[in-house]
């Protein structure tokens, strides 16, 4: 078999038995490889209503069939579980080294059960493969963690790990990957942490064999000619990354401010991409085989942020500072690299943060409570916050929370802004409407990742759509939402398949990465055929997120409620009710959002 | 009448110098449409820009008024 290796690696962490295993190449084809192939796996293998927490909890590392090949920014793995923070299905994506080395050991896929009663991580090197004790790097952050693992296994491996905030089980805990790459939502980091795994340590040489090399290599070339060398287009992420995006989102009035209380920050010159460009930017740090490069390593050399590592990336500045009003661009990096350190995901962090900054000035919680003042702009008790979080410390504990249960535990939960329990990104629904009926019907979850209309609604790709609008959006989350699954299934990073392959005419999309996974595996999928995976896909997460018990498709009060105060969006709410009915009968669901038996006949899926 | 134009990321590049945080002010006559404030500036012209009106998807024959602010930026985004 080409580009898939066909072998999963099997780890009972209660008994410490590996194991190998072959994947039937039919489950193969029709569910594409990484986040295909976890749900599947997930879906047959556990009971949908296990506590996340608990032994009975399933944690898959996927790659793909792109993953360690030729394709540009093949070089993506998949986190899938559970989610604590959700309860619902979780699906995180990272880049970096990493996912390649993984598929390298010659395993396409990790699937870890049970619980090993003491800290372990996993080493993988091809057939090697030992579960180690991690006593020695517990209580470790994911930077410390990495230096030492390297140094005793080997400097060729590359490791994934969680920090302080996964061994609390912090409901937001990343898992972090080559130090600065983040597998970050949904609290991934916490099922990790509630296993008593600390690491993942992989290296080896087995690439999977290609079913036609050379055109692969021939389409990898062009690809990254007219990805990456446009000067104009390749400098502009290699510079700015998405730090630039607050411009353009404050531009059209949904930059997320103050926990949603606004739709423009008044600073943002302050802690925009020319502000970090001019004062902390070293150089571009891409992911491997990447030539996009959006990555970039920053640096405060001195004063009480101190500190270097990568990012921020747009997330991170809309949470951790337009979020909480922070518009100190030095605190901002640093907040950034302790969330890094202790491996958390900087989105639920900087909005859970938001919504007790609010709960603050409202009277809800108080000061003694808190330990300290929690204003919108408190760059200071913001970084602490950040501490107490992974700590799980005082106040930290509520936080450690998310921000759901946090406004539920002290009477108001209308501030929190989440679907699913967990925060929005940094688009304001209310000013993309497109977004907020992804927002409401995710089924991991508030989540750009799940299928960012966001791209045609605020960025003009492939085509400029009007983001206060409703007409369309329903057709238009569907596309998304599938060319997502296909994009996650397959191992390439979303940046470069959207602009290798985003068109007018929709099913280039598929075309392209039919062609690509075709180059690899030799499956001959058609374009029709990929993408009726990818939405096999997304059914059947539906189907893990019904039985899970999580089944409404809504969004938080201020989104249907609360009129946008300022910018171009002023006066909208989100108008779900125009968009849901429509978008359930395209999906082919009935009118609760459940798969109609012809739906999942027609893909295959159990009934 | 006065409007302000801004460019956002590397689209500053084709900003003269006085501009400032991305903007810069100038002085059109009435009738100026969006198109019209927009080419003044190197950047391109086609669906690889986008370009709104205070923060508005609009028609690009949109003609302006005092205080207006067109925005445009690389498509290439996304975060």
């Amino acid at each position: 078999m080409y580009g898939w290796h066909l072998k999963i690696l099997r780890v009972n962490l209660t008994t410490k038995k590996v194991t190998q295993e072959d994947v039937d190449p039919k489950i193969a084809r029709d569910y594409l490889g990484g986040r295909g192939w976890a749900i599947h796996y997930l879906y047959k293998e556990m009971d949908p209503m296990a506590d996340p927490l608990s032994p009975e909890n399933i944690l898959i590392f996927a790659t793909g069939p792109l993953t360690a090949t030729p394709a540009p920014t093949g070089n993506r793995y998949m986190v899938v579980t559970k989610s604590p923070l959700t309860g619902a299905l979780a699906h995180s994506n990272s880049g970096g080294e990493f996912p390649t080395w993984m598929k390298r050991t010659g395993f396409d896929m990790f699937i870890f059960e049970g619980k090993s009663p003491e800290p372990v991580y996993l080493f993988v090197n091809e057939d090697q493969v030992e579960v180690r004790s991690a006593a020695h790097v517990w209580g470790k952050d994911t930077h410390e963690t990495t230096d030492i693992l390297k140094a005793e296994t080997s400097q060729d491996a590359r490791v994934a790990c969680i920090g302080q905030a996964g061994e609390n089980l912090a409901l937001m805990a990343a898992i972090m990957n080559d130090k600065h790459r983040a597998a970050a939502r949904s609290g991934v980091g916490a099922v990790m942490g509630s296993k008593n795994l600390k690491a993942v340590v992989a290296m080896g040489k087995k690439n999977p064999k290609l079913y036609d090399s050379a055109k692969m290599v021939s389409l990898s070339v062009n690809t990254s000619k007219n990805v990456g060398v446009d000067v104009k287009k390749g400098s502009n992420m290699r510079i700015y990354g998405t730090s630039y995006v607050p411009q353009v989102t404050n531009t059209l009035g949904i930059l997320p401010t103050r926990n949603f209380l606004q739709g423009t920050f008044e600073h943002v010159n302050n802690i925009d991409g020319d502000a970090l460009k001019n004062q902390y930017l070293i150089r571009h740090t891409p992911c491997y085989r990447c030539p996009l490069s959006c990555g970039r390593l920053t640096e405060v050399p001195d004063g009480k942020y101190k500190g270097k590592g990568e990012g921020p990336e747009y997330e991170t500045i809309s949470s951790l500072g337009t979020g909480c009003g922070v518009s100190d661009l030095a605190a901002l990096l640093k907040a950034n690299y302790l969330c890094n350190e202790y491996g958390m995901d900087t989105i639920t962090t900087g909005m859970t943060i938001a919504a007790a900054m609010e709960m603050y000035e409202k009277g809800y919680i108080s000061e003694e409570i808190i330990g300290m003042p929690l204003k919108f702009g408190d760059h200071d008790a913001m970084i602490e916050m950040i501490r107490k979080m992974a700590y799980r410390e005082g106040f930290g504990n509520d936080l450690a929370q998310g921000s759901y249960r946090l406004a539920e535990k002290y009477g108001h939960p209308e501030i929190a802004v989440t679907t699913r329990k967990q925060e929005f990104p940094g688009y304001d629904p209310r000013g993309s409407q497109g977004m907020g009926l992804l927002y409401a019907t995710s089924n991991k979850g508030a989540s750009h990742m799940e299928g960012d209309v966001a791209y045609e609604e605020v960025f003009g790709v492939p085509v400029k759509e009007n983001p206060l609008t409703t007409e369309g959006k329903p057709e238009l989350v569907k596309h998304f939402e599938d060319s997502f699954a296909l994009m996650d299934s397959s191992g390439l990073c979303v940046f470069v398949a959207i602009r290798y392959a985003f068109s007018k005419d929709r099913m280039i999309l598929p075309e392209r990465l039919a062609e690509m996974m075709n180059f690899s595996t030799g499956a001959n999928y058609t374009p029709e055929e990929a993408l009726k995976a990818a939405e096999r896909v997304y059914n059947l997460e539906r189907m893990f997120l019904l039985k899970a018990g999580s089944t409404e498709d809504t969004l938080p009060y201020r989104m249907l409620h609360e009129p946008l105060p300022d910018g171009p969006a002023k006066g909208k709410v989100v108008e779900l009710d125009k968009m849901l009915p429509e978008f359930y009968k395209l999906r082919g669901w009935d009118e609760k959002g459940v798969p109609t038996k012809e739906k999942l006949m027609e893909l295959g899926l159990p009934l | 009448m006065m409007i302000r134009v801004k460019l956002i990321a590397n689209y500053r590049e084709a900003l003269p110098p006085e501009a400032k945080n991305g903007v810069v002010e100038l002085d059109v006559p009435d009738g100026t449409t969006v198109y019209d404030a927009i080419s003044r500036f190197d950047i391109p012209l086609n669906d690889e820009s986008v370009i709104v009106l205070n923060g508005i998807t609009v028609d690009m024959n949109t003609t302006l008024i005092e205080g207006d602010m067109v925005t445009a930026f690389s498509a290439i985004a996304g975060g």
